[in-house]
């Protein structure tokens, strides 16, 4: 009821113009049910905060984390897990996956993540491609990964809203969507969209081609702000006289940036390019949240702090085109560590393969920053994959950490997450149980999973 | 003890005669790759690029000697099919030598391989000392495997050419019906001919030649054997010959269970040696794979039901596939990382399969299935190609600190890791 309110208010206060009906459509319709009490004890905590408690308990209550410390006292009737000693880590955060929109099998049927027919197309939601039966989501919920943020591609200048959906099964993307995420924007630097457009002959076929085309697009946004703003600022009897500007898709979703409701999810390889998104959004007064795909990011690791920006990257991905060529082992620990320990580090996935052990991709860099020198424990790397993804979402009153009043999304590891031969053995989402590496039931298989291989069996 | 003091006093007196150079790794921790698995503390003596000694409390007298306490050796670890130095960056078909159009089943490589490419020194920053390097060509044969060091050596890189010949049976719009056909025709027609005619069999000089061979009317012969517009030259054919002749395996990708069986099943009338490559649904017919003495070549981290021919991949398919008696080869996805593969055998390992195996998975199986003499393990009289880790060879946090390539220290230095000293500098 809470999240209800928060959304109504949330989209009230931000898309005033819009009617109520209009202003519900595609609402997170998301509710688990009741988990009770819970209990895990004995377990060794990384709490996503910074902090890791050796021998600690966590209270999960009616899907919230209510006691989380040493010392806890079981309450009873809790249901009690022993966590033996093993570690526990908040549900892992994936701020760039396409599952569901480049779902499993790859087909050109269910190739739903660009709409590469204009450059801007931020009239496309992410959400409206989703197949909730993509039997990725499962496999993903099996390597701990509890949300995800689903993005168009990469083909478009602006290619559209992002979604960020709990990692659970439901026959509707709004079961999926989690309360009160803001939506975001996904936009593109340099060789995708400039290929695409540039191999059919049109406008952007270089890179000063894409940034014309950013700044043609906030140009036209800040345009119809402006009418949004006149047309609200008459008096009532002057609003009866004439219609209010109509409405337009794609300007409602750039002006929602432009008004910090929209966060930005830019997808930039290069150092210099990552300089030139800033000033374009110094230039047209929004922010961007986040850089993905940030290979170069270690060149501009204190530009990147300096403006609050964060940067997801991959730990070694390199070669597969030439603005990913300059990739480095250390890219994640230099963000990490730029102005004193201030940077923002993410490390995300791209790849339905990745997902599934993000905690080891965060295990790669983190080893090869302290061979650099940096001094990153555990403890630090796993926010690289918790909270520092859930502030880009702008989650992270919600998820992303250990933390009283957050959402039971917790991950018992059954070694250390930091190592190749560690896996989830119980992944909870709002306190339930989801996947328990010891119930063949778990995760609960897509649709698309029964019966597959042959008619006795499911897929997973 | 006598004995020892022989040996030494032999190796003292022949350092006068011979320009032997010898290298005495001291107190490491040994992953052989070898029945003998793994030496808790152990020494290694490397003569003229040989290993020639392993045991405890070794010396030499003229020996040059590192202490490794508290370091890890493993044998080079093999990269079993990737395209290192023939491609740079995938996206930018200028820098790709890993296609033909020209040439199929007969496509070699070597001269376009390239020691100075940057995924070799990165590589081998990684731990992988040598590339089985595999075009990829889209139609059925990809052409000829061959097998470079990646000392980066512009003279001395090739080890050997032409070890293997692939071919894939997915992709495209044709059934696989057709291409298993076409791949069984193929071999049926190389079995027939006899290399007399011109280097090119189009049609016309075809026909051209066969009027002048004496031998056979083969022009009515090739025409029933294969459709309008398939044509090899007389290369692609000698390297379907030598598959034939079971000079070299034939490596086939493949991953649904019931290709992999049709599969099974051509390579026993042909009577060739068959690896198959993907294997994605390979632990469905672990039993006929073992009983056939096939290996797979694994990515032990496809568990993605990525199309309807691989629904059935799973983590646990390696374990699965060596309870069954499989030989396991461990690959990468990717060429610019190939030496991830050990991050995909420590996750094979994680699902059950045996360390040891993991291991022989990046190294010793490869170099038995595709015959690389005396390589892939450290055991005596072998080539000393060798990686120094800070620990756990499988494990994600752990780091080459040395190779050796035929006992010979190389740098450990790449340009990733400039870049890194450049800007961690500022």
């Amino acid at each position: 009821m809470k999240n209800l309110l928060f959304i109504i208010f949330f989209v009230t206060s931000c898309f005033h113009m819009l009617s109520s009906e209009e202003a519900k459509a595609f609402q997170s319709t998301y509710e688990p049910n009741d988990s009770g009490d819970i209990f895990i004890e004995d377990a060794r905590i990384l709490t996503g905060t910074g902090k890791e408690i050796l021998k600690g308990s966590i209270l999960i209550s009616s899907n919230k984390i209510k006691a989380i410390g040493e010392n806890l006292s079981k309450p009873t009737g809790a249901t009690v897990i022993n966590a033996n000693g093993k570690w526990v880590t908040p549900g892992i955060i994936d701020i760039h996956s396409h599952m569901g929109v480049y779902s499993a099998p790859s087909l050109r049927s269910s190739s739903d993540g660009n709409e590469a027919t204009s450059p801007v197309t931020a009239h496309v939601w992410a959400e409206h491609s989703v197949w909730t039966q993509d039997p990725q989501m499962p496999l993903a919920l099996k390597g701990g990964v509890t949300t995800f943020h689903v993005l168009p591609g990469s083909a478009n200048l602006i290619g559209g809203r992002g979604v960020t959906l709990k990692n659970i099964w439901s026959r509707t993307v709004q079961g999926m969507k989690f309360p009160g995420a803001p939506y975001t924007l996904k936009m593109a630097c340099g060789e995708n969209p400039k290929r695409v457009y540039g191999g059919k002959n049109s406008e952007p076929s270089t890179r000063m081609g894409n940034v014309a085309g950013y700044r043609k697009a906030w140009i036209n946004a800040q345009d119809y702000q402006n009418k949004l703003k006149e047309y609200e600022s008459k008096s009532d009897e002057a609003k009866e006289l004439e219609y209010a500007p109509s409405r337009d898709l794609e300007l409602e979703t750039l002006v929602g940036v432009l008004d910090g409701e929209i966060l930005i999810q830019n997808h930039c390889y290069r150092g210099e390019e990552m300089a030139v998104m800033l000033d374009i959004a110094r230039e047209f007064g929004y922010k961007v949240t986040a850089f993905h795909h940030a290979i170069e990011a270690y060149k501009v690791a204190d530009i990147l702090a300096d403006n609050g920006v964060c940067a997801a990257m991959w730990a070694d991905w390199w070669g597969f085109k030439h603005e990913a060529f300059d990739m480095v082992w250390e890219n994640a620990a230099i963000v990490d560590q730029a102005n004193g320990g201030e940077g923002c580090a993410i490390i995300h996935s791209d790849s339905s393969v990745g997902i599934q052990r993000l905690n080891q991709e965060a295990a790669k860099a983190m080893a090869a920053g302290n061979r650099a020198g940096f001094d990153i424990p555990r403890s630090r790397a796993i926010k690289w994959i918790t909270l520092n993804p859930a502030k880009a979402l702008g989650i992270s009153d919600k998820v992303g950490s250990l933390e009283l009043e957050k959402m039971a999304d917790i991950v018992i590891w059954d070694g250390d997450p930091f190592s190749v031969y560690s896996k989830a053995e119980k992944v909870f989402v709002d306190g339930l149980l989801l996947y328990d590496k010891d119930d063949p039931s778990t995760p609960k298989a897509t649709d698309f999973e029964l019966g597959i291989i042959n008619s006795q069996e499911n897929r997973l | 003890m006598n004995k020892k003091i022989l040996i030494s006093l032999f190796s003292f007196f022949m350092s006068f005669y011979s320009f032997s150079e010898e290298l005495l790794l001291k107190n490491a921790k040994i992953h052989t790759a070898t029945d003998k698995g793994t030496l808790e503390t152990a020494d290694l003596l490397i003569r003229n690029g040989l290993i020639v000694r392993i045991g405890k409390n070794l010396s030499s007298y003229q020996a040059q000697v590192e202490d490794l306490s508290g370091k890890v050796i493993s044998p080079g670890l093999i990269a079993p099919h990737s395209q290192l130095g023939i491609v740079e960056i995938e996206l930018i078909p200028e820098t790709r030598d890993d296609r033909s159009e020209i040439y199929s089943a007969g496509l070699n490589i070597d001269s376009a391989f390239n020691p100075s490419s940057t995924l070799i020194p990165y590589n081998l920053t990684g731990g992988i000392t040598l590339s089985l390097t595999t075009p990829s060509s889209s139609g059925l044969f990809s052409g000829l495997t061959s097998v470079f060091s990646l000392s980066g050596s512009l003279e001395e890189s090739l080890i050997a050419s032409n070890v293997a010949l692939t071919a894939n049976i997915n992709g495209g719009e044709d059934s696989k019906a057709a291409k298993i056909l076409l791949l069984e025709d193929s071999l049926d027609l190389a079995s027939i001919t006899d290399f007399g005619l011109s280097p090119f069999i189009t049609k016309g000089e075809v026909k051209n030649a066969l009027t002048r061979n004496t031998k056979s009317n083969y022009y009515e012969i090739f025409k029933s054997f294969l459709p309008a517009d398939v044509y090899y030259s007389a290369r692609d054919l000698m390297a379907l010959k030598k598959v034939l002749n079971r000079e070299i395996p034939l490596v086939i990708q493949a991953n649904r269970a019931s290709d992999i069986l049709a599969l099974i099943d051509l390579s026993k009338r042909k009577n060739i040696k068959l690896v198959i490559q993907g294997a994605a649904e390979g632990w469905r017919v672990s039993k006929q794979l073992s009983e056939a003495k096939i290996p797979v070549i694994l990515r032990p981290i496809d568990n993605i039901p990525h199309s309807f021919n691989e629904l059935g991949a799973r983590l646990d398919n390696a374990s699965l596939l060596h309870k069954a008696g499989v030989q396991i080869l461990i690959g990468s996805h990717e060429t610019h990382n190939a030496y991830l593969s050990r991050q995909g055998a420590g996750i094979a390992v994680s699902y059950g399969l045996p360390w040891q195996e993991a291991l022989k998975g990046l190294t010793k199986n490869i170099a038995d299935v595709f015959n690389l003499d005396k390589r892939g393990s450290i055991k005596e009289g072998y080539i000393a190609d060798l990686v120094v880790w800070n620990g756990d060879p499988l494990e994600v946090t752990s780091f080459v600190e040395g190779v050796y390539l035929s006992g010979k220290k190389v740098p450990v230095k790449n340009r990733s890791m400039k870049l890194k000293d450049r800007y961690l500098d500022n």
